[in-house]
């Protein structure tokens, strides 16, 4: 059991690691996408500018502790981006019957899915996010707290959109709904969780995940606890398995259209 | 133009199918918009403040109107398709044909995006209604003043995505070319108006695409003067004579650079 999970990671990170280096074969392009990304990001520091023109204090954030938000949201949307992109596409997949290439394979079929594809422009989204913790303030705990909630909020971000995405096996029209809603997830993480009404908290922590991939992290950050730490933790286990599960339950009704492809 | 007038005909027939398609993709708007009410609800402490000048229901039938002109004429076939026309070399197939490529992709544009912008506008105005109430001092005499100078607005928009998608011609990648225009236009003149910003960047933003394409029609439509209208359809005029001059040397030039290999 542990072998196949020591394997299955290791084929996972092979297949990243070549995403990366085809990628890599134009290389102006691939560097002008990373950086043109970090510059995109941080125009968005513009805006907090003038909010906190505005007001000294925006959803119980400060400026720094804003930045530091944004620096959560772009990393773990880069991270899941970097490992997982096709995940956010899977839904092309299952519609138009292309996962026979991946249900040859002698790996687990949504892993191999999931890393078969890295976004180059993401690479910008996760160094964005340490210069945001930069801005912030580096310490070691800081960094350590950091990359950790990273890695746990982009796979909180990839299971709930393999739930979203698997509703196409069900529904014709779940690739709209599975994009509205990883863009919902993306947008919502930007803004401080304080500026909503208690109900929409709830939602947050619970059916739409932001609040576990990326404010509970902020805030853990700020001021650590056990309780919220082992919130996350418990809560990227379940996510992960139900994702697994509903993904396995809608592979069942998946139907090939014997369309001829390969991965290179 | 008959020509141009029936891709656009076609195309639009062709999108009515796809209706439902644009009310669920209207989750991200919804979203959008859900996320700026609770944040201007936030930001002014009572419905009378004003902050730089705008109340509370200016302000968000200000972020509204933005959004729905942003979300609302967005499409994948001025950024995507024409750059991997360009990449693909498929855009070999288009220029031999009996029509401009550039016109052929703004009719193609229009018909995919009327529908989606008609919803888009019913829908927000129906949103903005039930969270602030009407616009202060609206009149309907105004829409057919307000219809030229977002109808302009949408054309430059796109004549402006269109020269930014050329760009492939010479590197495979315009994308992130794009991300910058759209920084550009939903910092600067959707998500905040012009008067938030200081005011020397004011004076520069009043020359800029900004003002043309979304701070113009945005404050028309919440502040409607007769003397508005006329100086912001002049500049747009003025924008639309020389970006499509500069679009047609762009394409021309890049058309003599295109090097398709079999297929």
């Amino acid at each position: 059991m542990l072998m196949e999970v020591k394997s299955q990671i290791k084929v996972m990170f092979l297949s990243i690691k070549y995403n990366i280096m085809k990628q890599m074969t134009n290389k102006v392009t691939f560097i002008t996408n990373i950086l043109f990304m970090i510059l995109n990001n941080a125009s968005f520091i513009l805006q907090w500018i003038i909010l906190f023109n505005i007001k000294d204090e925006i959803g119980g954030y400060t400026f720094k502790e804003v930045i530091l938000l944004w620096g959560m949201a772009a990393s773990t949307f880069g991270l899941s981006h970097i490992m997982f992109y096709k995940a956010f596409h899977m839904s092309d997949l299952i519609i138009n019957g292309k996962l026979d290439m991946f249900l040859v394979q002698p790996k687990n079929v949504l892993i191999n899915i999931i890393t078969s594809d890295t976004s180059v422009s993401a690479i910008g989204d996760l160094l964005y996010g340490y210069i945001c913790l930069a801005i912030y303030g580096i310490t070691f705990k800081n960094i350590i707290l950091f990359s950790l909630f990273t890695i746990t909020g982009a796979i909180v971000i990839t299971a709930f959109v393999c739930i979203c995405s698997s509703t196409s096996f069900w529904i014709t029209k779940g690739e709209i709904l599975a994009d509205s809603l990883s863009s919902l997830v993306i947008h919502i993480a930007t803004y401080p969780g304080g500026i909503f009404k208690d109900t929409i908290k709830v939602l947050l922590y619970t059916i739409i995940p932001v609040g576990v991939s990326s404010y509970l992290g902020v805030d853990l950050i700020l001021a650590f606890n056990i309780k919220g730490f082992i919130y996350i933790m418990v809560f990227t286990i379940i996510i992960t398995i139900l994702a697994f599960l509903v993904f396995n339950k809608g592979l069942k009704k998946y139907s090939s259209s014997n369309l001829m492809s390969s991965r290179i | 133009m008959r020509k141009y007038l029936y891709i656009y005909k076609a195309t639009l027939i062709e999108n009515l199918q796809y209706i439902s398609n644009i009310i669920l993709g209207m989750i991200s708007f919804f979203v959008t918009i859900f996320v700026f009410l609770n944040l201007w609800d936030y930001m002014y402490a009572d419905s009378s403040e004003l902050i730089n000048g705008y109340n509370i229901n200016q302000m968000v039938w200000y972020v509204l109107i933005g959004e729905i002109l942003w979300y609302g004429t967005r499409n994948k076939t001025l950024t995507n398709e024409i750059s991997n026309d360009i990449k693909s070399g498929n855009i070999a197939y288009n220029i031999n044909k009996p029509y401009n490529y550039v016109f052929y992709i703004i009719s193609k544009h229009f018909g995919e995006i009327t529908i989606k912008f008609i919803t888009f506008i019913l829908i927000g105005s129906v949103i903005g209604r039930i969270f602030v109430g009407k616009i202060i001092g609206f009149s309907l005499v105004s829409i057919p003043f307000i219809m030229i100078v977002v109808l302009l607005g949408v054309f430059i928009n796109s004549i402006i995505r269109i020269a930014i998608s050329v760009i492939s011609f010479w590197i495979e990648d315009s994308n992130p070319f794009h991300w910058v225009y759209d920084k550009f236009i939903l910092i600067f003149g959707t998500i905040f108006p012009i008067e938030m910003f200081p005011k020397i960047l004011q004076s520069a933003m009043i020359f800029s695409p900004i003002f043309v394409v979304n701070y113009g029609p945005a404050k028309l439509i919440i502040n409607f003067t007769f003397e508005k209208f006329i100086q912001i359809f002049i500049v747009q005029i003025i924008y639309i004579v020389i970006l499509v001059l500069l679009l047609l040397l762009l394409y021309n030039k890049g058309v003599r650079k295109l090097n398709v290999n079999g297929g």
